[in-house]
């Protein structure tokens, strides 16, 4: 019966750990609208089939051959304690690098084990908590936001089977006027070999007011394979000013897999960057949505992948009124074996008139294994506007290597510096404090491996 | 107003190749497509055995296949193939002097201009009315240099070995589903054979019409340029406006040997009611050269996206392609390069112009194999958007394999810049020139690689165009 | 020289099309039958956008006062009308027209001003471009080129004086035709508008330039002072000197003294 059910496409990515009993279970105790959205949720990943290499979007990311769902268990760990001795080494290390924050969130394992907030940002009104907590004090604004507008159950499949199954995530609310002068930083640390994570982001920033959010994932290598998998949903009323970060450093056979949409009101300036160097496999699906005359988007994105690392990022700039604006520019390097795909679209709809919209991405290949697919598209439905696009595949600048060698630098030296310089351009857009020192750090240690 | 003048001048219709020639078929076939089609296609032909299965075997193909899902709007397309005739036989013979076609025929193709264009500049002409080739001639200095330019069903008959050879190997039947089609149904179309090291000075050209109402257009042109010679060949494509709906699928198969160089361009202007649905693809061997020019204005929707495949290195592969999309058009035209050997180098130009509620599609995939080491490649697509309701898209596929290649690939769209406008008035030209003109300009790095007649045909096209653009 | 004036703008009010931004604030000007005027003034005081709304641009719109072009109402007459009217605007910044031939841009636009149902003849025609290229000392090859497409600041003014030798208005406005010239490349612009003027004594001339240098190789017989989108002072060309002795400070206090009042 079950085979039959799967040949056309339904309850396919049903397994052991993940059917509609941990759904039931993961929901206990939870307010009534959310376990009935968690059981829509899950009622779509039924009937959703697992997407294959047929779908445009998953051409080049096979998940045959990439994800074994039935292999992954959910997580049986406890929350851990608030009490960072009791933390994971990575995760107590990488804190101590990280600059001056508005709060912090930590969650070991999908639990938020901490949190904190300037208190004069908590007497104004912003709200940094536990996703899980937060449906229930201030279940008016999450039940409003949380997977409706933004990350609905029917954006996909992995969207449906994250909201079906989240066990926490981040609450970010910044009131009207409020605006942080330091970021809020995240730390997420996955410490069980073969375990299934699901969080969610959920940031909503009122009118006129402004915020900088840092996400970092990270983890050891695991011995199996493991699946993170995150939903942010980022809100930018009118006037607001919001930067959302995801910092991906996960250990090798980790599975990332991120779905995110912007939503950018009027005259709000919503900018994100991605930045995947760790895990086997990275999805990225990453939707930004202008919904404001004078709304604009900056996306950046930077990935630099050896050995076997898969990177697939799925872009969309959807300008759906007249006047706003978006500019991305992804650049990757790809050493060893790695591969990247950047399937990117820009959508001017009906009637869109006056939008400016950029997408650039750019490849270079370090080495002889490595593979790069670029699909840059446009759609165009309004003739007033500025529109293009750019991709590039191709290797080191030899002359500017030449040049550096010329002042006396050796070509290991030269090489580094060229490929630093290729992907500073990134960093250089969004220069978030500590964010950039720890990025180039691991590009340095990816670099030096380099030969 | 002197522009005015021109317009009325030129005495066009919205169309001008919307006529109806009266002329009886020899042999019609039943509507629609089935195997005793196919039988009866290959008997008219007094076809080997080998080609009979040939086609049999690609009905089978085709019907296993499903309608693409991606491109243009093809829901309509299956209504439509039940309700055309996939082979009309206009005349028993293919004619080799002009004075043995038949009146009414040939009264169409002087319509075209045709006789007239291969005394003055052709080294052969081919004109293909309905299903068949009714009329095919090559200047005997060629023929004498070991030139063939025949009928695809002369080829067939006369080169059976050379035929043989190549026929579907470029373009193998299961290639996609109107390939597939196109083997079963074949019918008309050229076979080129370019002696080694011989260089045509001027064209060869090929013209096709369909004339009758709910018609399907199935050529089938193989060409072989063998090492170091050269040619140019080109295609014109013309049909009168019917209230129902018409076919084409071409399948054209081109083999470019060592240092040989190839030219073929195309001018698609068929009626708005067509659709047009046309693989071509060549191979090109060590240090050849091929381009494509692909012009398409006419058809209700074209796929199309001339192919390059780069076997040999320092192969190039070029394709020029201007589209033009108005009310109810969709042009989902492109191209692909195939770089499979090292030091080989492609450059795609595309230029689209979309007005009134047109719709200009550039798909095309650039793909290094590893291996193919020194490989360049260059992606330059610009749109023209003329009203706020047409519409463009950009689909490019970059796929690399191979480290030590550039590939570039670079898009814009824009509409006609009010300071541009400005500046040509002031110095008092109308407005509808001074449209006219910046399109013109626009199209201007393809349109000078076009032969002069398709040049001023462009030309008039969007005098016209942007005579009713303009409120 | 005639009496009766050429151009007459009386209260000529301009502002920014689709913004409430108001840039001539009345302007009165006569210019007679072959008389060379300037307009100087600050960068921002208006003196461009009158250069444009004569030739109709649509980005500005006319919102009070009268422009009589040979007793026609130029303010009636499209961008293209105008031209063929006898208005020329050389422009501070010739825009680019990609894959259009200059030869065959002027080929049309010289075309257009024949009278109705004249066919140009196509030798004559290049003939006389020729003739005019060389009176401008530019080389024959240029007319192949796109129209501005690509080429150098000098270039693009040399190849505005080229259009208005070939159009032969009977105004010529000339708008910071100085501007991006080094001091070669503006004695070679000079020196063809006084030729032109001197084949055709009847051609107005209206220079509107920031700096008293254009003005040492075209004399001009008026000098008007703009500041704010007004006339503040005429006169003749002793005004350039003061202007270029003391600077704009002067009237700009003055203007903002108005402004204030």
């Amino acid at each position: 019966m079950s085979t039959a059910l799967t040949d056309i496409g339904l309850m396919e990515g049903v397994t052991e750990a993940m059917n509609g009993a941990a759904v039931e279970r993961v929901s206990l105790g939870e307010p009534e609208w959310l376990r009935e959205r968690r059981i829509h949720a899950w009622d779509v990943y039924e009937r959703t089939p697992m997407p294959s290499t047929k779908l445009e979007e998953w051409r080049y990311t096979d998940l045959k051959k990439k994800l074994d769902l039935d292999s992954l268990r959910l997580p049986e760990t406890e929350a851990a304690p608030d009490d960072p001795a009791a933390w994971p080494a990575r995760l107590r290390a990488t804190m101590e690098e990280d600059h001056e924050a508005s709060g912090h969130i930590v969650l070991v394992d999908g639990h938020v084990v901490h949190a904190d907030l300037i208190p004069e940002l908590a007497e104004k009104g912003v709200i940094l908590t536990s996703l899980h907590q937060a449906a229930d004090e201030h279940a008016e604004l999450v039940r409003e936001h949380l997977a409706t507008e933004a990350v609905p159950a029917e954006e996909g499949k992995f969207a449906a089977l994250n909201a079906a199954l989240w066990t926490d995530g981040i609450f970010l609310h910044v009131p009207k006027g409020v605006k942080l002068d330091l970021p809020v930083r995240v730390t997420r640390s996955y410490t069980e070999s073969g375990a299934a994570y699901f969080s969610r982001v959920l940031i909503v920033a009122e009118a006129n007011s402004q915020v900088s959010y840092v996400d970092e994932v990270i983890s050891d290598d695991f011995d199996e394979q493991t699946f993170a998998s995150t939903a942010v949903e980022v809100i930018a009323l009118d006037d607001s000013q919001v930067q959302y970060v995801a910092l991906q450093r996960l250990g090798r056979r980790g599975f990332y897999q991120s779905v995110q949409r912007t939503l950018a009101r009027r005259n709000s300036r919503l900018d994100t960057l991605n930045v995947a160097m760790g895990g086997s496999v990275t999805r990225v699906d990453l939707s930004a949505r202008l919904l404001g005359p004078g709304a604009s988007s900056d996306m950046l994105g930077l990935y630099f992948g050896d050995e076997d690392q898969h990177f697939d990022f799925n872009t969309s700039q959807d300008h759906e009124v007249p006047n706003t604006a978006s500019d991305l520019l992804y650049k990757g390097a790809l050493d060893g074996k790695s591969r990247a795909v950047f399937r990117g679209i820009i959508r001017v709809h009906a009637g869109a008139q006056q939008t400016d919209a950029y997408q650039t991405n750019r490849n270079i290949l370090l080495s002889h294994g490595a593979r790069a697919d670029s699909l840059p598209n446009l759609e165009i439905e309004a003739d007033d506007v500025k529109c293009s696009h750019g991709a590039t595949v191709g290797q080191l600048d030899e002359e500017a290597k030449f040049y550096l060698m010329s002042r006396g630098l050796e070509e290991v030296q030269a090489e580094r510096l060229v490929v630093t310089g290729f992907l500073g351009e990134v960093l250089a857009k969004l220069p978030l404090g500590g964010v950039v020192e720890k990025v180039n750090r691991v590009i340095e240690q990816k670099l030096s491996q380099h030969s | 107003m002197p522009q005015n003048e021109t317009i009325q001048d030129l005495n066009l219709d919205e169309y001008k190749y919307d006529f109806v020639t009266k002329s009886e078929p020899k042999f019609r076939a039943e509507k629609g497509l089935s195997e005793d089609v196919v039988r009866q296609i290959s008997q008219h032909k007094d076809e080997p055995q080998w080609m009979l299965d040939f086609r049999l075997k690609a009905l089978e193909v085709y019907e296993s296949k499903p309608m693409p899902k991606w491109g243009g709007d093809l829901d309509g397309l299956e209504g439509v193939l039940d309700e055309i005739y996939f082979y009309v036989r206009p005349q028993d013979q293919m004619e080799r002097s002009w004075d043995d076609v038949p009146d009414e025929i040939k009264d169409t193709f002087e319509k075209l201009g045709i006789p007239e264009a291969e005394r003055k500049i052709l080294a052969g002409v081919g004109a293909q009315y309905e299903s068949e080739m009714v009329y095919h001639s090559l200047r005997k200095e060629w023929e004498d240099a070991g030139v063939i330019f025949d009928s695809i069903e002369d080829g067939l008959k006369n080169h059976p070995e050379l035929f043989r050879e190549y026929f579907g190997t470029v373009i193998p039947t299961g290639d996609n589903k109107f390939s597939a089609m196109n083997s079963a149904v074949w019918s008309g179309g050229s076979f080129v054979y370019i002696p080694k090291d011989v260089s045509l000075d001027t064209p060869l050209q090929a013209y096709f019409r369909v004339n009758q109402e709910r018609m399907g257009q199935f050529e089938r042109t193989l060409i072989i340029v063998d090492e170091g010679a050269q040619a140019h060949y080109i295609e014109g494509c013309t049909a009168p406006v019917y209230s129902t709906e018409s076919f084409h699928s071409g399948v054209i198969e081109i083999i470019v040997k060592k240092n040989a160089r190839f030219r073929y361009t195309t001018i698609q202007n068929w009626s708005n009611n067509m659709y047009n649905l046309v693989t071509q693809r060549a191979i090109v061997e060590e240090g050849g050269h091929m381009e494509w020019l692909d012009g398409n204005l006419g058809s209700k929707l074209t796929m199309k996206y001339p192919s390059c495949y780069l076997m040999g290195p320092h192969a190039h592969g070029e394709i020029l392609s201007i589209a033009y999309s108005g009310d109810g058009q969709h042009q989902d035209t492109g191209g692909k390069v195939i770089h499979a050997a090292p030091y080989t180098t492609s450059s795609i130009v595309s230029k689209s112009i979309s007005k009134g509620h047109g719709r200009s599609t550039y798909r095309g995939l650039c793909k290094v194999y590893e291996g193919a080491h020194h490989s360049r490649s260059n992606v330059e697509c610009d749109a023209l958007l003329i009203d706020e309701t047409s519409r463009t898209d950009t689909y490019p596929y970059i796929e690399i394999e191979e480290d030590d290649a550039s590939i570039g690939h670079e898009a814009s769209v824009s509409k006609i810049g009010e300071e541009q406008l400005f500046y040509l008035m002031s110095r008092g030209i109308s407005e509808v020139e001074a449209m006219a003109m910046i399109v013109r300009g626009f199209i201007e790095p393809i349109a000078k690689e076009l032969p002069l007649e398709y040049a001023v045909e462009l030309n008039r096209l969007i005098e016209l165009e942007m005579e009713g653009s303009v409120g | 020289m005639s009496d009766a004036p050429i151009l007459r703008i009386q209260g000529l009010e301009v502002q920014v099309a689709e913004e409430d931004l108001p840039i001539l604030k009345g302007v009165d000007l006569e210019i007679n039958s072959g008389e060379i005027h300037a307009i100087m003034g600050p960068n921002g005081s208006g003196k461009s956008t009158l250069a444009k709304a004569l030739a109709g641009h649509p980005g500005y719109e006319v919102t009070s006062g009268s422009v009589e072009f040979r007793g026609e109402d130029l303010l009636e007459l499209e961008t293209d009308e105008r031209s063929l009217a006898g208005v020329f605007l050389a422009f501070q910044y010739p825009v680019e027209i990609p894959g259009v031939s200059i030869a065959n841009f002027l080929r049309t636009a010289v075309q257009a001003h024949l009278p109705e149902g004249e066919e140009l003849d196509i030798f004559d025609y290049s003939d006389q471009l020729i003739e005019r290229m060389t009176m401008l000392d530019m080389d024959v090859a240029f007319a192949e080129r796109h129209v501005n497409d690509g080429f150098s600041g000098g270039e693009k003014k040399r190849n505005e004086i080229l259009q208005m030798a070939m159009l032969r208005p009977k105004l010529a406005l000339m708008d910071e035709t100085d501007s991006g010239l080094d001091i070669d490349a503006l004695k070679i612009v000079a020196e063809g508008v006084n030729k032109l003027k001197a084949e055709d004594p009847e051609m107005s001339v209206l220079l509107i330039t920031h700096y008293q240098r254009l003005l040492d190789y075209i004399k001009p017989d008026h000098v008007h002072v703009m500041v704010d989108g007004r006339i503040v002072q005429s006169g003749g060309p002793e005004v350039a000197l003061e202007l270029e002795a003391d600077g704009y400070k002067v009237f700009e206090d003055a203007a903002a003294e108005t402004a204030r009042a």
